[in-house]
């Protein structure tokens, strides 16, 4: 498996596909979308990253690879059906990008460069495609409905001959419609596929399509000839609507994962405020910094690259990348991390890494490369399908044969009918719409879903790791204790409690908000304050005492062995008045889910970037199986490859851009509503809620979507059993074999539907 | 019944009709974004649509109050 291009530029360049692949080979333009020198310097194997356009299966991606491997050159080929993209290794010397992207084409798909702009003008005209087939289809498919309606409802000899032949042109000219434009795609896929020496969904569609459109042609044109006199272009109109219907939603579904995840690498500033060495300040792209660079970073920015504080002292909030609930204090010389935010006050950067050497980019690398290694579960649903459309088209070029010899009239009906009855719109219909039906009601209870096979996966899961900051706790802190050290006795608990909300109350430091959100302020005049980074506040009251809240050092006291809790001193002219001591606060439900979950079967284990200690108290608290804390992005990632080597189906609960490449690496993963953008386009999930116990129903509802994929399974086996037979017989006329397909889909539909009820 | 003869072929024309000016209205970009046109609305930099039916221009600050 290769690595992935580290590159994420979200706007570098925008070449049309097709028409400028010479473009491609452009240096500069090269330089976007591949990455060289990756077998050592010097050698000329290069790899790209391609978008590719026109995937509608699991299976495509298969073609795709070989078609890029027949070609000279290149070394290796990998093609995410996830994330519709292609990563080549190739010969810089054999081969050229725009001879990558012409194989492409030439099996029928679109390769673009994955860069931003270019993959989004594409999208626009994927939908914009897509909308127009599926309306065309539908929209004649109604016409034709209300022109066959009279041979439906009408008597024997109530409708005249002439009558009925022109009702069938008139449905012969709006099927022309629906066959040459909307049908296309499958014809396409069907010739791809064939060109490949496969065999794809698209192959029965386009020939019992292209069959029934043939016969029907005939019966309309030369009624009681070969053909007989019955026509089916409302069947046959109706049936590509609805699969249509179906890729429609697909493609929507599709294009808003891939919209989240660009947003989600432009996290980084677009614009800095360079320093130059003459002192004046200027505003370039982030994209020209270099190494040594001077940057100022205004309070509220994210830091633009990985570097060192050169001036100035601040609190940097890096939760996003290493999940650390506190706000890091960072003083000249401390190194800071691009992606994390500037909190407390302008300072001046020295940058030491830009681009794709920085942290953040590593990440998102990483969690690329998760995401690219993720088994396609839906790729095995394909691999059974082929076996069964070669029996289908077996079947029927078997009963046209043997017809053709019985009662040549009726061989071609016999064939139709076989492949209408086949047709796999309710076994192909089975897993999807439970799954669809179960995702939509999970949505309507907080869980939103981005993949369907999670659903499977979530119902089958043993081992669950659930990240602590954010996603057990709130991340927000509650006070646990209150000591009151003043021995005079001069001040009551309430006073001292006020007075330390009412001096907090000038600080932005995570502490003093919970102090203040603690107790309840009076109104104190304060003069004289001042924040002393790292340890605290002081001011001078209207009876001129000096407070001071903060680090036990700061007021006098002397500090208790290592304290698994936060813990804040308020002290009155240095002697020590009060302790507070924080604590994380738990999500109200997170004890009962994880409960219900254990009594479920499912091991639950704590990972957490932050102090072992703390994540420690945690898991004993909610009674977990293991808690394990100071973990890096990467000792997180090596957890849950262990149990999966082991064999486990692991699901990841998380939050922060430090768990996105768990999250991607997971067989199912869920992101909090709340948590980073980041980690939310790399869930299979987003628990829109905030509440862990919806994990617990959706787990429910997911065991009884597979019990409705079984059952609709078992329905279309038992309806194909009975009809196939009967249609091979010659006792299934074609209307009859398309009545059958549509009340086998109905019945399938509505057993899904079953499940949108809580 | 002859009347039939004009009215099915004039139908079919007529759906043929539909889908070009469907077809004009999604290639001219009406159907990319479905939510942006509703929020313009809301939207007080946007130009209004008919000039006489905007807030008076002194009144901008007053009617964000009453909202």
């Amino acid at each position: 498996m290769a690595e992935i291009p580290r590159r994420t530029r979200a706007e570098s360049c925008a070449t049309g596909a097709a028409a400028g692949a010479s473009v491609l080979d452009d240096p500069a333009e090269l330089e976007t979308f591949t990455r060289r020198g990756l077998a050592g310097v010097g050698t000329s194997i290069a790899e790209s990253s391609l978008r590719i356009g026109g995937m509608h299966c699991a299976a495509c991606s298969t073609t795709i690879e070989q078609a890029l491997l027949r070609q000279p050159g290149v070394v290796g080929a990998t093609v995410s059906a996830a994330a519709r993209c292609a990563t080549v290794r190739w010969d810089l010397r054999v081969t050229r990008a725009s001879d990558l992207a012409r194989a492409i084409e030439a099996a029928g798909y679109v390769a673009v460069p994955d860069t931003a702009a270019a993959a989004r003008a594409l999208r626009r005209t994927e939908s914009r495609a897509a909308l127009w087939r599926l309306f065309v289809a539908a929209f004649c498919a109604m016409q034709i409905m209300m022109l066959a309606t009279p041979a439906y409802v009408s008597g024997p000899g109530d409708l005249a001959p002439d009558h009925k032949q022109l009702l069938d042109w008139g449905s012969w000219m709006l099927a022309l419609p629906v066959l040459w434009f909307s049908a296309a795609p499958f014809f396409t896929g069907a010739w791809a596929s064939l060109r490949q020496r496969r065999i794809g969904m698209d192959v029965p569609v386009a020939i019992g399509i292209a069959v029934a459109f043939v016969a029907s042609s005939g019966a309309a044109f030369d009624p009681g000839g070969p053909f007989g006199t019955e026509v089916y272009f409302d069947s046959l109109a109706m049936f590509v609507s609805f699969l249509l219907g179906g890729r429609f939603l697909e493609l929507r579904a599709r294009h808003r994962a891939e919209l989240a995840l660009e947003e989600a690498t432009g996290r980084l500033p677009q614009t800095v405020m360079r320093l130059r060495p003459d002192g004046i300040v200027e505003l370039v792209s982030a994209r020209s910094l270099q190494p040594g660079d001077r940057v100022r970073v205004p309070v509220g920015q994210a830091f633009p690259a990985d570097g060192v504080l050169a001036e100035g002292r601040t609190e940097a909030d890096e939760a996003l990348l290493t999940g650390e609930s506190r706000s890091v204090a960072k003083a000249p010389g401390d190194a800071v991390v691009a992606g994390s935010v500037n909190l407390q006050a302008p300072v001046l950067m020295r940058v030491d890494r830009v681009g794709p050497d920085t942290r953040y980019e590593a990440i998102v690398a990483l969690m690329r490369a998760a995401r690219h290694q993720r088994p396609a579960m839906l790729a095995s649903a394909d691999r059974w399908a082929a076996p069964f459309l070669w029996t289908v088209l077996l079947l029927a070029a078997g009963a046209a044969a043997v017809w053709s010899v019985v009662d040549p009239t009726r061989a071609v009906w016999v064939a139709v009918s076989v492949l209408i009855v086949t047709c796999p719109c309710a076994l192909s219909l089975a897993a999807p719409s439970a799954l669809l039906s179960a995702a939509g009601t999970m949505g309507r209870q907080g869980l939103l879903l981005r993949r369907l096979d999670a659903i499977a996966v979530l119902a089958s899961v043993r081992t669950l790791f659930i990240d602590k900051t954010g996603t057990l706790t709130t991340g927000g802190l509650r006070c646990v204790d209150a000591q009151r050290l003043d021995g005079s006795g001069a001040t009551t608990m309430r006073e001292l409690q006020a007075v330390a909300a009412s001096l907090a109350g000038w600080s932005q430091h995570p502490l003093a908000c919970a102090v203040r959100e603690a107790f309840e302020a009076t109104g104190t005049v304060w003069s004289d304050v001042a924040e002393v980074p790292g340890q605290g506040l002081e001011g001078i009251d209207a009876r001129g005492r000096r407070w001071r809240l903060g680090a036990a050092a700061w007021v006098g006291a002397t500090p208790a062995q290592r304290a698994s809790t936060l813990r804040t001193w308020l002290g009155c002219d240095d002697v020590p008045m009060a302790s507070f001591d924080f604590e994380e606060h738990l999500r109200d439900d997170a004890v009962a889910a994880v409960q219900a979950l254990q009594r479920d079967g499912v091991q639950v284990h704590l990972l957490s970037g932050d102090d072992p200690e703390r994540a420690r108290r945690v898991g004993a608290q909610l009674g977990l199986a293991s808690a394990r804390g100071a973990l890096a992005p990467e000792h997180k990632l090596a957890v849950v490859r262990a149990a999966q080597q082991r064999g486990e189906r692991v699901a990841m609960i998380g939050d922060g851009i430090n768990d996105a490449p768990v999250l991607a690496q997971a067989d199912v993963s869920f992101a909090m509503g709340e948590g980073a953008l980041v980690a939310r386009t790399q869930a299979d999930g987003v628990l829109v809620s905030n509440r862990l116990a919806d994990i617990v129903r959706a787990r429910g509802l997911a065991r009884r979507a597979l019990q409705v994929v079984r059952q609709n399974l078992a329905w279309a086996a038992a309806y194909n059993a009975a009809c196939v037979p009967l249609a091979l017989v010659g006792w299934l006329p074609p209307w009859a074999a398309g009545l059958g397909m549509a009340t086998s889909s109905l019945f399938v539909v509505l057993n899904s539907m079953r499940l949108s009820r809580p | 019944m002859e009347i039939l003869y004009l009215l099915i072929p004039m139908s079919a024309v007529l759906v043929l009709c539909i889908l070009g000016v469907f077809a004009w209205a999604l290639h001219g970009g009406q159907f990319d974004d479905l939510e942006q046109q509703g929020e313009q609305i809301l939207d007080r930099a946007a130009t209004p649509f008919d000039p006489h039916q905007g807030p008076p221009e002194g009144d901008a600050e007053e009617s964000v109050g009453r909202r």
